[in-house]
């Protein structure tokens, strides 16, 4: 009990977190997360794909089974589709964003209800560095915290109660600080004075002045603008990347480390 | 032997909570799987072995976590002993009675976890909502429950495949 009271001062006083133990941890887990996301990706496709459909064919006629074989065959073509959708999209935001990027997958969730944190497949032996920010086709998702280890990072989603972004009103240019919400729906905005013009429908986008997020990538719009208590603005901002179901994303990583690795991403 | 399955519970209970609960309900799943083992763990053996759970598994969590290594850990360290100590005083050893606890212990966790954070941090860190916390509550509890019959119900028919074994004439 007092080694825990112990271990919360040391990192409360220095900021630091504990190093070692984090890093092992997340180290070693990170590959059974690996393992694990793998093997139900399977399990789902053997059931998808297998034993599944051998129920349908038991249960129903010959007319139906073929009716069934052919909604499941549309449905794995529409998966295709949307992949192939996506992974264009993705390509297209690397020409675009302008930096080097690295594609990743997201492996694991947070390992508590109460932080938002995802973990992905890119690590420290791809270029990816502490603070790296990680975007998707529709927005900003979050930026890596903690040390990566080598084949895996963790990145802290822009949702989480204790993140924020340099952002700006696209229409007026006014600035401001997107911070996480209560929930993966809503970001609030702030420290925007009531005085400047801000409307719902306007386009959110990051400002680049926190030194993580370059400028001009899209956050959300504006969803709630309400006259504040003091001197600031109570907005609120819809995300436009959905956050529950993150698949594919990009990490922004610096020129020298990506250059070593991946050349620009694969 | 009860320290490695306790082991392998905790470390099955972590990897089914950052894969398969994000994969069945999202980011920020509401349930606490390493909670719920600690819990089984302390009314099953009581308030040492709770209180060890709590520490490993929480540990383990705060470090695959975006927070503060430790909240969890002493929260859970906490959670682990108290039910521990109850499941002694009290019989609770039908999974009726074990409802109430996983309740009540998913709830003092949260009170724990959370009203750390907010002694040590200005603001809240911590993305929750009393409606979340109920949520979370009543999601272990069910998975709690469950696990509870499930580990009541599997020793009779492999016990009955022992036996048979055993003596076949029987």
């Amino acid at each position: 009990m007092i080694g825990h009271v112990v271990l919360i001062s040391i990192q409360v006083n220095t900021a630091s977190g504990v190093g070692v133990f984090e890093g092992m941890a997340f180290g070693v887990f990170s590959e059974v997360q690996r393992a694990v996301n793998g093997t139900v990706g399977t399990v789902t496709t053997l059931w998808d794909g297998y034993v599944g459909l051998q129920s349908v064919q038991a249960e129903n006629e010959e007319l139906r089974r073929d009716v069934s074989d052919l909604q499941l065959r549309l449905q794995r073509e529409r998966a295709l589709a949307q992949r192939a959708r996506g992974l264009e999209a993705l390509l297209g935001l690397r020409r675009v964003v302008g930096a080097s990027t690295l594609s990743a997958r997201v492996i694991a969730g947070d390992a508590t209800p109460y932080f938002r944190t995802v973990t992905i497949d890119r690590g420290a032996g791809d270029g990816v560095r502490r603070d790296s920010a990680v975007v998707s086709p529709d927005g900003v998702v979050g930026r890596v915290v903690s040390t990566p280890t080598l084949r895996a990072a963790k990145v802290q989603l822009l949702i989480d109660r204790s993140a924020a972004a340099g952002a700006l009103i696209e229409r007026t240019r006014v600035a401001g600080l997107v911070m996480g919400g209560v929930d993966e729906r809503v970001f609030r905005m702030e420290y925007v004075s009531n005085l400047d013009d801000v409307q719902v429908g306007d386009v959110v986008v990051t400002s680049g002045i926190d030194g993580i997020y370059p400028k001009g990538h899209v956050i959300g719009d504006v969803d709630v603008v309400q006259r504040g208590p003091g001197l600031y603005r109570t907005i609120h901002v819809r995300p436009r990347v959905e956050f529950t179901d993150l698949e594919d994303v990009l990490v922004l990583v610096p020129d020298a480390a990506v250059g070593s690795t991946t050349a620009g991403g694969e | 032997m009860r320290t490695a399955w306790i082991g392998l519970g905790l470390g099955v209970a972590l990897a089914l909570q950052t894969t398969l609960a994000r994969m069945v309900a999202g980011t920020g799943a509401p349930v606490d799987l390493v909670l719920v083992v600690v819990i089984v763990v302390a009314i099953a053996t009581g308030p040492l072995s709770g209180l060890w759970a709590g520490t490993v598994g929480g540990l383990l969590q705060d470090a695959l976590s975006g927070g503060v290594i430790g909240v969890g850990g002493l929260s859970k360290t906490v959670v682990g002993y108290l039910v521990g100590q109850f499941g002694a005083q009290f019989m609770v050893t039908r999974p009726a009675h074990q409802v109430p606890v996983f309740f009540v212990g998913s709830l003092i966790h949260a009170a724990f976890f959370v009203g750390i954070y907010l002694l040590l941090f200005e603001g809240d860190t911590v993305v929750t909502t009393y409606h979340d916390l109920l949520i979370q509550a009543a999601t272990n509890t069910v998975i709690g429950g469950v696990a509870s019959i499930g580990l009541q119900v599997a020793p009779g028919p492999s016990e009955r495949r022992r036996l048979r074994r055993r003596w076949p004439s029987r």
